[in-house]
């Protein structure tokens, strides 16, 4: 037609098709009412934060930081791996795919978009409870240290030294950047689990069956380092050796992106190791996308 | 067909590239001091531990700071053996994580053990053999912390107050307070490090014991045990009646110290 | 939108040749020959059915020029542009059979998706986008998810998404299985208004009346394979018979005919006589007066 003319043409390579693909699955999955789950997420930290008064400063601190890591890492590898297994495999059922697919839009657009939606969804979400973390660690900190002063004050104690070496503690204890690191590092390894599952679907005919092979992934992931270091020079038995080997070819090290624990515990993440953690992630999205996508290429509608 | 197997290629190639890369990764959050350097523990201990790692994944955090919540629980009930066997617990989860190590001795040690002291329905003998048994148990626990926390300041004082409170015994507590204190704990440590060495009484110990609470004093800690305990050690010492600082304590009321 | 006369575009719509699919599911089963050396070609400009029974490889043929399946052997074109390209879809519109959309977006958010999937940005989507509201019917429940939408709107929709780049092939699917009559003439009304327009339509159906009126040329396949190709009425017509419809003749009349055949001999003879009758369908159309706007 002859308006044709005005829009743009078409090219093998577009970040704006990409770009409809990738928001558009962020108001699917947004939908699918998604965000259920971050609202249970801020539940976890305000009860963290306020449930356990008993216990001794450092260790309400610690339990703060505690159940929200670990509350974020349940949910947004559970996230990343129904979000992607929910994508593909049913927009075959549903034979949405059909219609996307006779539209100019090439393959690994459509993995792309996919993938990168459901990283838009993870990244954002991952933001927000980190927002809502470090104003309930922030205030929690704030009110320990103004109790201990006035404890020490009782116990005329107040000296500058202790009040230094109370602040001190409680910044090491209390909202670091290091934490930040950590939340980065999550969002890092959810983002793995994405890829890795969107491999799945792809060759995989149902949603269950990608969420239960994902979650597979993720155990073996977390126990490939183990394997790679211990059991691999260890073992004996030529099967024993061949599944070990095959577990640490297949899987990603996912221990690589657990750095929360050091980080409640106060130590420093320099940015060097972000930066590395970082890498590896990109390497292991890109590598299990182009998979993917070769698998995808061949499959029959 | 060709592209999937490609596709299969590219993966195992992916593979086989990434074990390198991901052992430089494991090495560098090793060398910042992230991961758990290999421990010096028997086969079993380290099987156990990398049971609850590969278990837990990222979670032995939050499953540690469960069964510590159930400790606490069962603290607040005085069931010792259930507090003893869940901090035991939550230490193994997390064993670089100083403050479990701390709460596990203390619980044995000061809770537990005085708690058996109060019980009227024991015989004397028994309270007293229990008690030292508790206090024994809570040592060991808090020297165990100190294999995974070597130096840990919070860990070394927990120690020193064990043996200065609960077996009297000033030597290893004034060893522990002075290394704790060399380690970052508060200064007011290194003092009660002295306090225990003037308790020892031997000349090098005295020495020892009026360096450090000189220093403090000069420092501007003018606090009224320092100049009791540089009273008594200036006199041991014969320190020319000139240089000497120190005095006695006033009648009263007595200040105490925690 | 002004159209180009159907010879202004040399190149044919669509061109298949000697296609084969051969469909390899599992390692047991046996594989399965779904299309077998078929060939055809659509002229620009034209409506051409494709019909046959259920199975017999009609859309199968149709997900190869959509690209959807890889040819195990041949090959198809669109516009000159190899089928496996996807710059070939810029030109196509697909409406599968049963359409079935992401149930959590509005009509209109479906139509603005699929018309950003082609490129359509700014106000040109918006004015598209609103075109094909229009022209399906559907701007009253624009709002509504798709979700809620009923079969006939799905339909409609799935015209929409079609349409929404302008394409210069329409592919149509079954479009009238399982719409009522009303949908089903709409659909057909729409066909030839299309038609008008230019675009080249292809459409498969197993209910073969309702395509008569509307297809310039059919194919019709069995078993994968064409079994017979050309213009309809070419098809249809019975070759040595003539009809004729009298209208308020009287019964002298008729004997007078019956006569006249007997008096010219040879092979002529009178097959049958009677009343001509309504169908069903038309019957239908007269008595039921909705619109299908309702729904």
């Amino acid at each position: 037609m002859s308006s044709a003319s005005t829009r743009s043409a078409y090219t093998s390579f577009s970040p704006g098709r990409i770009w409809t693909m990738a928001t558009h699955t962020v108001t699917q999955l947004i939908r699918m009412r998604i965000l259920v789950f971050m609202g249970i997420i801020s539940m976890v930290i305000v009860i963290a934060a306020f449930a356990f008064p008993a216990v001794s400063p450092e260790q309400q601190l610690k339990l703060l930081k505690d159940w929200t890591f670990g509350a974020l890492q349940v949910f947004f590898v559970i996230i990343a791996i129904a979000a992607t297994g929910l994508l593909i495999p049913r927009d075959l059922e549903d034979r949405t795919l059909y219609t996307t697919l006779s539209k100019p839009v090439p393959r690994y657009e459509y993995l792309i978009g996919k993938l990168l939606g459901v990283m838009l969804l993870l990244g954002s979400g991952l933001l927000l409870m980190d927002l809502v973390f470090s104003l309930m660690l922030y205030v929690k900190q704030s009110l320990i240290i103004s109790s201990q002063i006035a404890a020490l004050e009782k116990e005329q104690a107040a000296t500058p030294e202790n009040i230094a070496f109370i602040k001190d503690l409680n910044s090491r204890f209390g909202l670091t950047y290091s934490l930040h690191g950590a939340v980065w590092a999550i969002f890092l390894k959810a983002s793995v689990v994405a890829a890795v599952s969107l491999l799945i679907s792809c060759f995989a005919s149902s949603t269950l069956f990608t969420i239960l092979v994902g979650i597979a992934f993720v155990i073996a992931g977390q126990g490939q380092a183990l394997l790679r270091e211990w059991f691999l020079d260890k073992m004996s038995g030529f099967w024993q050796k061949f599944l070990s080997g095959a577990i640490a070819v297949f899987c990603p090290d996912l221990t690589l992106f657990d750095i929360a624990e050091p980080a409640i515990r106060g130590e420093i993440i320099p940015l060097g190791v972000l930066t590395e953690v970082t890498g590896i992630a990109l390497l292991y999205i890109v590598g299990y996308t182009s998979v993917a996508y070769l698998f995808f290429v061949e499959k029959e509608l | 067909m060709k592209n999937k197997i490609l596709g299969v290629l590219l993966l195992v190639a992916m593979g086989v590239a990434k074990v390198p890369l991901e052992d430089r990764v494991a090495a560098t959050l090793k060398a910042a001091d992230l991961r758990d350097a290999p421990i010096p523990l028997s086969l079993q201990e380290a099987m156990g531990q990398m049971a609850f790692t590969a278990a837990l994944g990222g979670l032995r955090s939050l499953v540690a700071s469960i069964t510590y919540l159930r400790a606490y629980v069962a603290f607040e009930d005085r069931d010792w053996g259930r507090v003893d066997s869940l901090m035991t617990l939550t230490t193994r989860m997390q064993p670089r994580e100083a403050m479990y190590w701390d709460e596990a001795a203390w619980h044995m040690a000061y809770n537990a053990a005085t708690s058996t002291q109060q019980r009227e329905d024991l015989r004397a003998a028994i309270r007293n053999k229990d008690f030292r048994d508790y206090v024994l148990r809570g040592l060991k626990i808090v020297q165990e912390g100190l294999v995974y926390n070597p130096n840990n300041p919070k860990l070394l004082v927990r120690e020193a107050e064990i043996y200065r409170d609960r077996l009297k015994d000033p030597r290893p507590a004034a060893e522990a307070f002075l290394l704790a204190a060399k380690n970052g704990a508060k200064p007011f440590y290194e003092r009660m490090g002295a306090y225990e060495l003037v308790k020892l009484g031997e000349p090098p110990d005295l020495q020892q014991a009026y360096e450090i609470l000189k220093r403090h004093y000069d420092k501007g800690f003018r606090y009224p045990s320092v100049l009791r305990d540089l009273d008594i050690l200036e006199r041991k010492l014969n320190i020319p009646v000139g240089q000497r600082v120190g005095q006695p304590l006033p009648p009263s009321p007595q200040p105490r110290r925690k | 939108m002004d159209a180009p006369s159907p010879s202004a575009s040399p190149t044919p719509a669509v061109t298949v040749e000697n296609l084969t699919k051969v469909f390899k599911s599992g390692f047991t089963k046996k594989p399965l020959l779904a299309v077998k050396q078929l060939s055809f070609e659509v002229k620009a400009g034209e409506v051409y059915g494709l019909i046959g029974p259920n199975g017999c490889g009609k859309s199968t043929t149709m997900k190869v020029m959509l690209g959807l399946l890889k040819a195990t052997q041949g090959r198809a074109t669109i516009f000159g542009r190899d089928s496996e390209e996807v710059a070939s879809r810029q030109d196509v519109g697909f409406l599968p059979e049963n359409p079935y959309f992401y149930k959590h977006l509005s009509g209109r958010e479906t139509l603005n998706f699929y018309g950003r999937l082609c490129g359509l940005r700014g106000a040109e989507l918006k004015d598209r986008t609103e075109a094909m509201l229009e022209l399906t019917g559907l701007t009253h429940a624009a709002e509504r998810r798709v979700g809620g939408y009923s079969k006939g709107m799905l339909q409609r929709v799935g015209l929409g998404q079609a349409l929404i780049h302008e394409p210069r092939l329409l592919i149509l699917d079954e479009p009238t299985a399982g719409v009522d009559p009303v949908g089903s003439r709409r659909i057909r009304d729409l066909i030839l208004e299309l038609k008008q327009r230019g675009i080249t339509i292809v459409v498969t159906s197993h209910l073969l009346e309702q395509m008569q009126e509307v297809c310039d040329r059919v194919g019709i396949m069995s078993n994968g394979r064409m079994v017979s190709e050309g213009k309809l009425e070419e098809l249809i017509s019975v070759e040595n018979q003539t009809e004729l419809i009298l209208q308020d003749a009287p019964p002298e009349l008729l004997a007078k005919i019956r006569a006249l055949v007997q008096e010219a001999g040879g092979k002529s003879q009178v097959v049958s006589e009677g009343k001509p009758r309504t169908t069903l369908e038309k019957l239908f159309l007269q008595s039921t007066t909705q619109t299908g706007d309702g729904e």
